[in-house]
Order: structure tokens, then sequence, then C-alpha cells
């Protein structure tokens, strides 16, 4: 490890527990004047949803105000999402009704693009719907760094120690698509990225800033597209990233998490042409091709992923009449 | 009689607040499901309830309460001073659950249920007391009495009630009455402790076991013939007196016969004397046993309460009753084995109240009922506020 990623893993990777004075923060918050959403991006998570909106709301914005405003966005649940997330005093959105001159597309990156829009706050939390021991830590030690540090523009959260422990060193424990496909890739062109531990982590903060100039691929590529854009325009030294110990969730199959490899590829290969680390690129195809054995004969399925993008949030029109740009 | 015209005037007054206060309380529900929830979620088996406590007790600061402590027992205790303060009154809820730190304590929130392991037995419990101080001062009630909160450790099983016993051996401010609060089911009313000897009876077989003696067998045959055994021990029915086995052990595999073998079981009666008589057959049968099989049986006693309580006629307990009515709510009267046994052990008037309704008490998938929850909470505070107007006074 350099002497130069050695100081700013140091300097910038947090552990939750050095935020646990929720008071303080919200002081702190209010001194600087900032303004903090909370975004929860949804499709058919009845299961947990109720949960997190009780937790968070109840801790984070009536015991602790550090959240000014908290908002479900759904991609259209056909289970009982919204149901639950209102009966807990969420308020709900459909993505379909954000922005709808712009037409509506189905995926994560689409619901968390259109919450710019819809959310007043300077500083955007994300949380993913699906965490089953969602604790407070899970906001406040992620938009901690930015109300601390004003150089600070994006906090990723990560889930495991990663260092010393007290068997001896382990392994970041980041997902299946981070170890074999994120880290390699990161590993051979942008090194740097490497110190960011669990890159497809589903919870992050910015400032609105910062998210309102970089375009969101609407699938899965949308993590990896935040920290390439804003690592070509600020540096590693505008991110952060925090450990929030343990993260309850469900477990995908190997076939899901293909396909979502194969929509990351998408959008780091267009990412590696558009800044000029590899010349061209041919004409890819958007089918995503796998194998599956039905009494002792091989068939080839098929599945279409398109990484298609929304531009950066700062130039539309809707936006811009809404009065929100920074 | 004058005197007595005058208390069911006052708590007819304080009955008519009821409806109000429930819808006040729907309102104001989300604080205690969210104590619930992260109280819920951090495991808390007897002896290892740190954890838990610790949350506890940063509530209760977090609460404005006054000399927030954790004891040497681990019992996590806080005040809410009254406005004279001349007498205290004791709300409490045990801390610890039937659940081992390795089993996933995840709750899950719908609309109208939480499910998960100790749920209802006893984080929706430990909660309202926990919540109590806020909702207090959400609802605008003051109380000329202090508020004495606790939430008492090693209650369950081998615990015996023993946080509790601490607890109420060492505190020296007087009390008034206490409420022990359990998640379910609403309705239920102790106003007694019921006696009670939970034992475990262990069996080993010696490594020079004769294994061609006659009517010579593995732990699982020798554990049969003991409970056989047991089984045939007459029981009084007066006074009321019941035996439960609730938990047998023994062997690992298919194919490898036991060594060793432990059964668990519990016997309750109305009358110590009849549980000293049932200790001793039972120390008889394992003595038998031992010598006729050339095993090594013996009981050990984990836990024991003695009887005790409070008429049904107390005021306490009448009060308790009117409010039930009041609610709709039929009271099921059942003595405790609980916390409940160490209070008025301890000279207290007391009585143990269940707050909402719940299903698979005692599994994982325990599961709590919502809805009914405001009304609960509703009856602890107008029971609460009885007992600080002297309403549950001989």
């Amino acid at each position: 490890m350099t002497g130069d990623n050695k100081k700013w893993l140091n300097q910038n990777t947090y552990h939750h527990g050095e935020f646990w004075d929720i008071l303080k923060l919200v002081k702190e918050k209010e001194k600087k004047g900032l303004k903090i959403s909370l975004c929860i991006p949804t499709l058919n998570e009845e299961k947990t949803i109720g949960k997190e909106v009780l937790i968070l709301r109840s801790e984070l914005m009536e015991r602790y105000p550090l959240i000014d405003e908290f908002a479900i966005i759904d991609s259209g649940s056909k289970d009982k999402t919204l149901e639950v997330a209102s009966s807990y005093g969420a308020d709900t959105y459909l993505a379909s009704d954000i922005l709808s001159e712009e037409g509506d597309k189905r995926g994560k990156g689409e619901n968390l693009w259109k919450a710019i829009h819809q959310l007043k706050g300077d500083i955007i939390c994300y949380v993913d719907a699906d965490i089953s021991n969602i604790h407070p830590r899970f906001v406040y030690g992620l938009v901690a760094p930015l109300i601390q540090r004003a150089e600070v523009q994006y906090v990723k959260a990560f889930y495991d120690r990663p260092l010393n422990y007290s068997n001896g060193l382990r392994s970041s424990g980041g997902g299946r698509v981070t170890e074999i496909l994120i880290r390699p890739l990161f590993s051979l062109f942008y090194p740097e990225l490497t110190n960011i531990i669990q890159p497809l982590s589903g919870e992050y903060a910015a400032r609105r800033e910062v998210l309102e100039i970089i375009p969101f691929p609407i699938g899965y590529g949308v993590e990896t597209s935040h920290l390439l854009d804003l690592y070509l325009k600020f540096g590693l030294d505008a991110f952060a990233q925090t450990d929030l110990d343990r993260r309850v969730h469900r477990n995908q199959t190997t076939n899901a998490l293909g396909k979502m490899s194969f929509g990351i590829l998408q959008t780091f290969i267009n990412r590696l042409h558009s800044q000029g680390k590899i010349d061209r690129i041919p004409d890819m195809e958007t089918f995503y091709r796998r194998f599956q054995v039905e009494d002792g004969s091989y068939n080839q399925l098929t599945q279409e992923v398109v990484e298609e993008e929304r531009p950066a949030m700062i130039e539309v029109t809707g936006y811009q009449n809404r009065g929100l740009c920074s | 009689m004058l005197e007595t015209s005058a208390k069911e005037f006052n708590l007819g007054s304080l009955l008519k607040d009821l409806p109000t206060q429930i819808d006040k309380l729907k309102e104001f529900r989300k604080l205690v499901l969210t104590d619930a929830v992260l109280l819920g979620e951090i495991p808390s088996p007897t002896f290892n309830e740190e954890d838990r406590i610790r949350l506890t007790v940063d509530r209760f600061r977090e609460n404005g309460l006054v000399d927030p402590e954790i004891d040497e027992h681990g019992n996590a205790s806080a005040i809410l001073n009254g406005t004279e303060g001349r007498s205290s009154i004791l709300v409490m809820a045990h801390a610890d659950s039937v659940f081992d730190a390795n089993t996933q304590h995840v709750l899950n929130v719908g609309p109208d249920t939480i499910t998960g392991p100790g749920i209802s037995d006893n984080a929706i419990g430990l909660a309202t007391v926990v919540a109590l101080p806020k909702l207090l001062e959400m609802l605008g009630i003051k109380f000329k009495d202090d508020l004495i909160f606790l939430a008492n450790t090693k209650s369950l099983g081998r615990g015996n009630l023993n946080g509790a016993r601490y607890f109420l051996d060492t505190m020296k401010r007087p009390i008034r009455a206490g409420v022990c609060v359990e998640g379910a089911s609403q309705g239920r009313l102790s106003y007694s402790g019921l006696g009670t000897l939970r034992g475990e009876i262990r069996l080993e077989i010696p490594g020079n076991y004769d294994w061609n003696r006659f009517g010579s067998s593995g732990a699982v045959g020798q554990l049969t013939r003991v409970i056989n055994q047991l089984l045939e021990i007459p029981l009084p029915k007066e006074p009321k007196t019941k035996m439960i086995l609730g938990g047998l052990s023994c062997g690992t595999t298919y194919n490898k016969t036991p060594k060793r073998g432990t059964l668990r079981f519990e016997i309750t009666s109305e009358e110590d004397q009849v549980i000293d008589d049932l200790r001793q057959k039972v120390d008889d049968l394992c003595e038998q046993c031992s010598l006729e099989n050339g095993t090594k049986v013996y009981l050990e006693v984990v836990a024991t309460r003695p009887n005790c309580g409070i008429p049904f006629t107390h005021p306490l307990v009448k009060a308790t009753r009117s409010i039930m009515s009041e609610l709709g709510v039929t009271p099921e009267v059942n003595p405790s084995t609980g916390d409940l046994n160490v209070l008025i052990e301890a000279g207290h008037p007391g009585v143990t109240l269940g707050l909402t309704t719940a299903e698979n008490i005692g599994e994982e998938n325990e599961s709590l009922h919502l809805e009914p929850l405001p009304a609960g909470i509703a009856q602890l505070i107008t029971l609460l506020q009885a007992i600080d107007m002297g309403l549950c006074e001989l």
C-alpha cells in the first residue's frame, strides 16, 4: 500500500461509532444551515420497508431532527410496500409521477435520479429498502462526514471490518460481484479507487451539488458510475467511507449476480471509453446469455439488460425551473 | 363510606379519560414500537442482558430521567421525579429473553403486527417501560409520586428472579405499589405469585457401569424409567397442584448409546408444603433410581418461589378490574410465576398486566398484534394514575 493510500484510508475511513452523539450532529448541521433528505428507493419491499420507515423516522426525524425530509420513491410495487410505508408515516412517491415529462424508466437508478428533483436537501442520503437489521447508524454514519468536513462530497458505506481482527487478517467482506468483477477492474484501470472498500454498497450520501452534475445509469451501473464520474471530477479526496458493521439482507442468486455484472460492465466499459482509458469500443450486445440444464439438455437463456442513462440533473429543464440547482 | 365514594368518583373521572388517552396513544405508538424493535433486536438471554440493558439506560438518560444507573446485578433503573415525591411507584419489566444469542434477532414490522423472537416476551413490555416517561410528557400527565422505572435482569429460568430480588432488597425508597409489565396478553391480571419449584433431574451413567446387569440400558431408557415413576407421583386436586415436564435432552445421534441426560420440570402449587413434599418425593425417586440401576441420578433445583399475593378484593386489584372493564377487556386471572412474586414477597402490593395480544409466544415467529396496544398502554397509565391518587390502598 502506498503512503498516499494509507493516508487517505486513515483520514477518510470512519466507523459509525465515531458519530454516536446524534444531538451533536444535529447542532452542527443546524449551525451550518444544512438540510438533509433521505431517500429509500423501493420495488416490492413490503417485508422490510415498515421497519426502515419506523426506525429512521422515529429516531432521526422525531427524536433527533437530523433528517429534514424522508421519502420513499417507488418503481410501481405490486405488493403492499406503499401501504406499509404510509402506515408508518412515510411520504411516498411513484417515480413515474416525478418529472413525468422526462418519461418513465424502470430501475433503481431512475428512482435515485428523480429523488434529486423531488427532495430539497443539500445532502441526500440513499438507503436500500431490503435491510433486515436497519438501525439509525445506516444514516447518521453516512451523513456525519458530510456535515463535519466541507471537502467531503460523497460517503459510501461498508459493512465488515477489513483490517486487523482478533484472529488475524480478514478479507473486506465485499459481495461476490465486488470481489470478482469490480475490484479486478478497479485494480486494472483505477487503482486508487480500490481504497473504496465496498464500491457497490447501496447506502451512500452525497451533496446535491455533486449529484446534480453526474449522469445516472438507471440500472445496475449506478453505484459504479458515481465512483468513476466523481473520481474523474474531484479525485479520491472527495470520498469518505463509513463502517456500518453488520448488514443483514437477502442473498442474491448467482444468476441474478451474473445479470448484474453484465449491466455494470456496460457502464464500466462506456466510462473507460469516455474517460479516454481505451481508444474505441465495438458495438456491445445488450443480451445477457446463460445456460440452463433441463432434462439433460442445455438451453441457452437470454435476457436483455440495457444500461440506459439519465443525463446530469442540472441539464434537465424541469429541475432548472424548480430552483434547487446549487 | 364517604372515603370509598370519593375514591370511586376519582377513579370514575380517570376512566372517562381513557378514550381520549387511547386516541392520543395511537398517534404516539411509533415511539414505543421503535424502542421495541431496537431493544428486541439485541439478544438478551438470561445472564447476558448487558447490551440490551445498556440501550435501556441510554434511553432512560435521553428521556430525561433522574439517576439512570446499572446496579451490580445488571438491572437498569431511573426515576421520574413526582411533584411531591413522598412515595414511589415501581414500574418494571424483565429485560431477559428465552432466546439465546445465536438466534437471529430480526423483527419484521408489518402494518398490523411485529413478528420475531421475544417481541411479546418481553421486548414490547420493556419498550413500554422505557418509553413511558416520554408518553406521559406527551400526554401532559404529571405524578405526585416518584415513578421508578426498572428493567430487571435474571428473571427467567435459572435467573430465578434474582435481578428484581436484588433491586428490591437494596432499594431504600418507600414504594406505594408496583406494576409488572408483560407484552402479552391484554386482560392478564395477576395479583398473586404461585409457589413454584423448577428443577433438573440429571442422569449420568458411570464409566464402570455393568452393561450385563439385569435391566441395564443407556440414558434414554433410564430417563424413561425416571419419567414413568415421576408421572406416578400423585398430585392433590386441592390445593391446586401441577407438574409440567418441560424439556428433555439426551443423546446426539442415531447409533450411539447416550451416557447422560437431563429432564427439566416445574411443580406449581397453591400450598408451599405440597411443593416441599413433592420435592422430597423427587429426591427419593432419584436416590432409588441411582441405587437400583447403578447410575447417578440427582435433582438440581434451579428456581423456587413461595406462594404470595394480595387479595382479590384489594383496591389495587379492584381498580385494575374497573379499568379493564371500561376498556371492554375480560380479566384473565392467573397467578404469576414471574417478577410479581418478588415484588409481593418484598411486601409491596402489585399486579402484572399484559399490553396486547400475541401468537406463537416463546417461538421464533412470535407475533405481536399492534391494534390493541394503545388500549393496553392506556390501561397501564390509568392504573399508575389511580395508584398515585391513593385509590389503590387498603
